[in-house]
């Protein structure tokens, strides 16, 4: 291949045999409207049923079409992760492989990204789901990370997105990342924006979550506002804690003092127990600051690492 | 160095374990895997707290020429010594026998042979038809937990007959007890692992009787491997749910506490529920905060672990070797 790759279309699958062909249809009459050399990039995250079968036989016709497929079911963290590594492009578009995005959007996502924002979010306005089991505990979720991390993203769940190359190999991806990288990318700096993209109701199959999801993307995604927020003064981070909770200890001696001057006889058991509760919760808090410095320091992951992204074009 | 070797013997031998006769036992092997056709080395590995063991194995080096002899400065577990002896293995696979001849020498050659196929990891399985009833029960016990925890299910993890290729250590970190549970990490991982029925030999089936300090070992064990297998990425999600369910039980006495102080006029300072209260959010607040140290460490050494193992690429554009990609 000598002709530079503009675009690679991320697809992790995993048991959805009877989208394959139609996704892939789908995509290349999408791409072919637009002028970019392409490729796509299908993970079979290890299904069970013929989705590797049916791929491979399409790529056998069609040079363009890349099919990685992984060991076992790794989740789709790890499926965008192998695809990622295998993409070519200087831009990267992701989509579920179920065909409820619509391969249309792509061409206004790369224009934003032409147009110098790093990432560009698909933002499901008018979802075709479920409301109780789908769309309410996602709109919950979206409004309680938007609280949390101060980022406006709407719509964190939707899978269609377009990144520049560069900042799509520094996020750290396991777990459930995917979920999170608007906000990863965010904290760290980049420019991002939303446009709003069509959605379909499934045809094949049926969706693969639950609604213990919330639980998960929210604790998850406490955990990295608050990696990153201490990432350059862990020790900082947890001594406000250890503060907030040594001036509690504090309080309570003054408060127990002025109870032994002015009532002599009230029993001091219970304030002494909770000053000593609070002043050990404070130590406490300082010495995981302490640890955590430690784990800033021999981690190989450092902020600047996420921070920096070579541009280019304008 | 010899660079044709194909497969690599570890055999670790300490005097803190049960070991058989060195000489006897080094010809019983060597004849068994002469006969799976494969160049092959032998690796020692014993410890400074064998000084009768290393002294025979340098006799015994004297006329053998495939023969290393790997000496750690102490017994540090069999994951580390294990671990040594690969630091010293060329070949492309390996395979690690016990001290003492738990099966049937005849089998091993099968076992070899099962890695030239797709297969990444091969375990013997004894048939303990021979065991006691005591320790058969046991056995089952022991396999039905694992199998209830991790949902993959073997039936002789106690077997140190065990032969795998090179990428399974190299991609897999082991220590301390977790040899047991090699199988169970590389299955999670995505290699291929599979069971090779052996022939049990009336040496092993020996009445064994353990102290209770060994099943308190082995339910550590559990938990680590559990932990391992379940939460390492996401230790928050572990440390969070009994973190938060603690914080708010205490805070809600401690409301109820405070509604009953101001509406119907209990004194509050000599009532040691209050206490109670204030233990709970305080070791709802330890949790989380372990928690999100565990995050911390997490995401600050992500790129260190290796992920996923692709099996094919089809219409690659590059000529990297995609079987076991690091994620630098």
């Amino acid at each position: 291949m000598n002709k530079e790759i503009d675009v690679s279309v991320v697809v992790p699958v995993y048991n959805e045999q009877d989208s394959v062909e139609p996704l892939y249809r789908a995509i290349v009459s999408a791409m072919n409207e637009l002028d970019y050399n392409y490729e796509i990039v299908l993970v079979d995250d290890g299904s069970k049923d013929e989705t590797f079968k049916r791929a491979e036989d399409l790529a056998k016709l069609d040079p363009r079409l890349v099919v990685v497929k992984l060991k076992k079911n790794y989740g789709q963290t790890t499926g965008l992760h192998a695809g990622f590594h295998t993409a070519k492009g200087r831009m990267i578009i992701t989509m579920d492989g179920d065909l409820q995005n619509d391969p249309t959007d792509i061409g206004p996502m790369l224009e934003g990204i032409e147009r110098g924002n790093d990432i560009v979010l698909g933002w499901r306005h008018d979802r075709k789901d479920f409301f109780i089991s789908r769309k309410l505990p996602s709109k919950i979720a979206n409004w309680i990370i938007r609280k949390l991390t101060g980022i406006p993203v709407k719509d964190n769940g939707c899978a269609i997105r377009a990144y520049r190359g560069e900042v799509v190999q520094k996020i750290p991806m396991y777990s459930e990342m995917h979920r999170l990288m608007p906000v990863i990318t965010a904290l760290s700096g980049a420019k991002f924006t939303q446009v709003k993209v069509k959605h379909h109701p499934r045809v094949f199959g049926h969706s693969k979550y639950g609604l213990s999801r919330i639980y998960k993307v929210i604790i998850d995604m406490f955990a990295l506002k608050v990696t990153f927020a201490f990432f350059n003064m862990p020790l900082y981070g947890f001594g406000l804690f250890a503060a907030f909770f040594g001036l509690i200890s504090l309080m309570l001696m003054m408060f127990g003092l002025v109870q032994y001057v002015l009532y002599p006889d009230l029993s001091l058991v219970t304030i002494m127990g909770a000053i000593m509760l609070f002043g050990s919760l404070s130590a406490f808090m300082a010495f995981l600051g302490v640890i955590s410095e430690l784990a800033y320091k021999t981690g190989s992951i450092k902020i600047e690492k996420l921070l920096k992204y070579k541009r280019f074009g304008k | 160095m010899n660079s044709k070797v194909d497969l690599s013997v570890i055999i670790i031998i300490s005097e803190t374990q049960k070991y058989d006769d060195i000489y006897s036992l080094h010809q019983i092997y060597k004849d068994s895997i002469d006969s799976a056709g494969m160049p092959y080395e032998m690796i020692y590995v014993t410890d400074g707290e064998s000084a009768n063991v290393l002294q025979d194995l340098l006799s015994l080096s004297k006329s053998e020429d495939n023969m290393k002899i790997v000496k750690l400065g102490k017994w540090f577990g069999f994951a580390t010594a294990l671990n040594a002896g690969f630091e010293n293995a060329n070949g492309k696979y390996i395979l690690s026998l016990p001290s003492y001849q738990q099966i049937n020498s005849i089998d091993i050659p099968n076992i070899i042979n099962s890695l030239r196929t797709d297969v990444d990891m091969v375990i013997a399985r004894r048939v303990r038809s021979l065991d006691t009833g005591i320790n058969q029960f046991q056995t089952k016990i022991f396999h039905r937990m694992v199998k209830k925890l991790t949902g993959v299910e073997f039936n002789d993890l106690g077997c140190k007959v065990r032969a795998f290729k090179r990428e399974v250590l190299e991609t897999i970190y082991i220590y301390g007890d977790q040899f047991r549970f090699l199988p169970l990490l590389a299955q999670n991982h995505g290699f291929t692992v599979s069971e090779v029925i052996v022939t049990q030999l009336k040496s092993d089936s020996e009445k064994r009787v353990y102290s209770l300090g060994h099943y308190l070992q082995r339910f550590v064990d559990f938990i680590s491997i559990f932990f391992l297998l379940r939460f390492t990425k996401k230790p928050l999600r572990f440390f969070g749910f009994p973190g938060l369910v603690l914080f708010i039980s205490g805070a809600l006495l401690g409301l109820y506490l405070i509604f009953e102080r101001i509406a119907l006029d209990v004194p509050l300072a000599s009532r040691p529920i209050l206490l109670a209260s204030l233990f709970l959010i305080v070791f709802g607040v330890q949790l989380f905060a372990i928690g999100l140290v565990a995050e911390i460490i997490i995401f600050t050494h992500s790129k260190e672990s290796k992920d996923y193992i692709i099996e094919k690429v089809i219409n690659s554009k590059s000529e990297v070797d995609h079987q076991s990609i690091e994620i630098d």
